[in-house]
């Protein structure tokens, strides 16, 4: 193994493209820009207008916060390229090199920059910022519930505060593997120089960025009352807040498509030599069957946001059943989108565990062609699924039945990924590493969440627990307990590439313990909560569920004190780790041959591939 | 770390950055697709439920049958035009301004029925609403056509331009005409769904 020290970042010329608008453009002109454009839009659309009539309101407050994602786009230069393929003048040879950000040092992250291992640190800068801000909230969540009767907070505000924390982290858990990870290291897995779109690249993550701030002015437009589900009529009636939420939605579903058919098309299109179908590495295509899924899945839930919105604007009555229309509309359309979505944040993370668990145990993936066929299988009955979540609503309840079914099917293709898994540790000698042991924590966490998923997916007993602290228990289980931990371990795996350095592994430990004991210990209690009957999204509650929610704000500090350390530790490590080897555990996919810094376009020689990157305990591999 | 000192910005031959485009357009127009589904589940879905006999209420003004179709007849001429500019390179320049001034002249026209839509009423206040679900679904259908023209409208100009730029690359221009093929076709399709769902009153 080779050892580097770290080299200056390069040496070479900054290329500079004279007259060119593209060197003064950053972050800052694009704040600048989007908040001229937005109050613009405010004051103009004011004049002149009732305020008073809430339709006014929706429409200038919409209004502005699409113009500020608009101009912050102009602001930071991401149209410059469409403007200069309008008139013919494409983007010269030079130009596009400045904006790889080649040579320009910390600077290029605050630029629409190209490359691809820049992108990929700015999801994960973002990543870890909105599961600071949701966790935060979670945080105010379970301190609220400590005990009953407890007046931490108005029910209004517990109402945003649920909300908030749940379409915060619905966010952040789409992006958390396939942001930092698609981005910066998947590129390379695959032997290409570059994302096949890079400029849309750049664009997916600033696009994703706009919708931040808008996101938090729901908290000055007095929140929002409907969950992160947004259910509809409510949404139609509630206050400006509201807005916050349906631009959010939107501006977001552009960065998804955006994002989904660039790491489609770069994994289709610029495999190396020699990487068929059958070497490429599991976690490129479990992201791949991720983002792909989310292609067709997204546009439904901006549909919806889009008839939320001109409900609440030009007066339409999408969901007014005074003009005919109905909140099924609405529970159709979202969970059309919502079923798919989570599984398009679970394949990330275990397919990052199944891309860790061989290189630990020093075996072969057992059977890829399952892992593949687990994957398909999900992606593809997921979209088949989504009225499990409407048994109760009344919408056609001859249908629960083949629902339930179709549901309870969607165990199979995830009993395979658990079969995966445990062939690939059958026998072995696992190392104990931190990425392994989040690899054996995901099947304990699945396991229960998984179940508990299918106690809710049948009819009956979901007559019991829908609505309950139950069902926010299961879904917890599967996003935090198997795709989180996919995600964190996927983090600690590829940190020494991304960032140079190791991991520190003392407080790696500690805050793994702490989330993973924590963890536990709060969805537990919270099942028992739902399983004696408590409702979700309830300020306060009848002292019969006392010790339960005890149990899981007890659960709930030690978590938000291992993530607190995990946040220690990845701040400190990157700044003063121990420099890491080209390839510290020993891994033989590609990202492990490049050195860091990894190069402008990642690779001198082009590689060939001639096997598959599994191939452990195998002469000449 | 490489040592050397020029830069060399990779470049994939125009066959293949071709390919790749087309298949990025293609995978958008899966996730467009995906949303004009979902428009028409809405539409039948909300005409079937009839909610409170309020798909079209008593005394609303419909448009005409016609009228989906005459929203669409530009991204019909536009994906033709640009059809025949394929088949007979010799027509590409021409048959690229028939695209643009299709598509422009359908948003004028697409604009100007969503100003006269005649299922606006007004509430006890005097402020206008859509009367009905059928008024709800006609409005958001005319501004999914209207977003198809706009960004139609901007693709077709730049290959107009580009036509008359002699500096590019002819194999990649080639790919692009045909990937904004597989737009214009798409809108087009997307057109006449929207227009078939808007006959069923
Ligand atoms: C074996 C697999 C699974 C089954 C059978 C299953 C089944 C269900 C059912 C029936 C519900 C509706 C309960 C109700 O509202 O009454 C539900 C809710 C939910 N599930 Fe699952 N699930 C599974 C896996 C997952 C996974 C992998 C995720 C996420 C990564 C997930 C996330 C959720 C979410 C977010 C909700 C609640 C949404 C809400 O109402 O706010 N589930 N699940
Ligand atoms: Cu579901």
């Amino acid at each position: 193994m080779t050892t580097l020290s770290h080299a200056p970042v390069s040496t070479r010329p900054i290329p500079n493209p004279k007259r060119s608008l593209i060197t003064r453009l950053n972050m800052g002109t694009g704040i600048i820009v989007g908040a001229i454009f937005c109050w613009g839009t405010y004051y103009a659309m004011r004049a002149g207008r009732d305020m008073t009539d809430s339709h006014n309101v929706n429409k200038v407050l919409l209004a502005s916060m699409l113009m500020w994602s608009f101009g912050f786009l102009v602001g930071i230069g991401a149209l410059i390229g469409p403007f200069r393929w309008l008139i013919g003048k494409d983007l010269t040879a030079e130009e596009q090199l400045y904006l790889a950000g080649d040579g320009q040092g910390v600077k290029r992250y605050f630029k629409y920059c190209t490359d691809h291992k820049v992108v990929g640190i700015q999801y994960l800068v973002g990543v870890m910022t909105m599961l600071g801000v949701g966790g935060t909230m979670a945080m105010m969540i379970r301190t609220n519930l400590a005990t009953p009767g407890s007046h931490l907070v108005t029910p209004n505000v517990y109402n945003s505060l649920v909300g908030l924390h749940g379409i915060t982290m619905i966010i952040a858990m789409i992006i958390v593997a396939t942001g930092p990870f698609g981005n910066y290291i998947m590129p390379i897995m695959i032997g290409a120089r570059d994302m096949a779109f890079p400029r849309l690249n750049a664009l997916s993550w600033w696009v994703l960025f706009t919708a931040i701030p808008v996101l938090c002015s729901a908290w000055f437009l007095g929140g929002i009352p409907t969950g992160w589900t947004a259910y509809a009529p409510l949404s139609d009636q509630a206050g400006p807040g509201m807005n916050a939420f349906l631009a959010t939605i939107i501006i977001f579903a552009v960065s998804t498509a955006v994002a989904g058919m660039n790491i489609t098309t770069t994994v289709i299109a610029m495999r190396a030599k020699g990487m068929k179908w059958n070497r490429v590495p599991i976690f490129v295509v479990g992201a791949t069957i991720s983002v792909a899924l989310a292609i067709p899945a997204f546009p439904t839930f901006m549909l919806a946001m889009i008839q939320t919105g001109m409900d609440r604007t030009i007066a339409t009555g999408f969901y007014d059943a005074n003009v005919g229309g109905s909140g099924w509309l609405y529970a159709n359309l979202f969970w059309i989108m919502g079923h798919p979505e989570v599984y398009v944040i679970l394949i990330p993370g275990v397919a990052a565990l199944m891309e860790i668990a061989p290189v630990f145990v020093r075996k072969p993936l057992f059977s890829y062609n399952a892992a593949i066929a687990g994957f398909a299988g999900i992606a593809g009955l997921s979209v088949l699924v989504w009225a499990h979540h409407m048994y109760m609503s009344g919408w056609m309840p001859s249908l629960n039945g083949p629902f339930m079914i179709t549901t309870e099917f969607i165990s199979v293709p995830t009993g395979l990924l658990f079969l995966v898994l445990v062939g690939t540790l059958w026998r072995g000698r696992p190392w104990m590493k931190l990425p392994m042991l989040s690899v054996y924590a995901f099947l304990w966490n699945f396991l229960i969440g998984g179940i508990t998923g299918v106690y809710l997916s049948d009819v009956p007993a979901d007559n019991y627990l829908h609505g309950s602290m139950f069902v926010t228990a299961h879904f917890h289980y599967t996003l935090m307990g198997a795709a989180f931990t996919g995600a964190m371990a996927g983090l600690v795996y590829w940190f020494p590439k991304m960032t140079g350095r190791m991991l520190n592994e003392r407080a790696g430990y500690i805050a793994f313990w702490l989330i993973q004991i924590g963890f536990n210990v709060l969805f537990l209690g919270m099942f028992m909560a739902g399983a004696q009957g408590q409702p979700r999204r309830v300020a306060d509650y009848a002292f019969v569920y006392e010790h339960s929610n005890m149990i899981s704000t007890a659960g709930a500090y030690s978590v938000g004190i291992g993530m607190i350390t995990l946040l220690w530790a990845v701040v400190h490590s990157w700044r003063n780790g121990k420099i890491a080897p080209m390839n510290p555990w020993g891994a033989k996919t590609l990202e492990w041959t490049v050195p860091y810094p990894v190069p402008l376009e990642n690779f001198d020689v082009e590689p060939i591939i001639t096997s598959d990157p599994y191939g452990y305990g195998k002469a000449a591999n | 770390m490489s040592t050397d000192t020029e830069f060399h910005i990779h470049h994939d031959s125009a066959e293949k950055v071709g390919r790749r485009e087309r298949l990025g357009v293609r995978l958008l127009i899966v996730a467009d697709g995906s949303f004009v589904f979902g428009m028409m589940f809405s539409w039948f879905y909300l005409r079937n439920l009839n909610e409170n006999n309020a798909w079209l209420p008593k005394g609303v003004h419909t448009f005409t049958t016609a009228s989906g179709y005459t929203a669409a007849i530009g991204l019909i001429i536009a994906a033709l035009a640009h059809r025949a500019g394929e088949m007979n390179h010799g027509l590409r320049r021409v048959s690229s301004i028939v695209v643009f001034l299709a598509l422009l002249i359908g948003a004028v026209y697409q604009w100007h029925q969503m100003a006269h839509m005649p299922f606006i009423a007004h509430d006890d206040n005097g402020r206008p609403f859509y009367n009905g679900a059928y008024a709800s679904n006609w409005v958001l259908v005319a501004g999914a056509n209207m977003f198809h023209y706009l960004l139609g409208a901007f693709v077709a100009l730049g290959l107009v331009i580009r036509g008359y730029r002699t500096k590019l690359d002819p194999v990649l221009e080639e790919w692009r005409q045909r990937t904004a093929g597989s737009w214009f076709t798409w809108i087009a399709i997307s057109g006449i769904l929207c227009a078939i769902a808007a006959s069923f009153k």
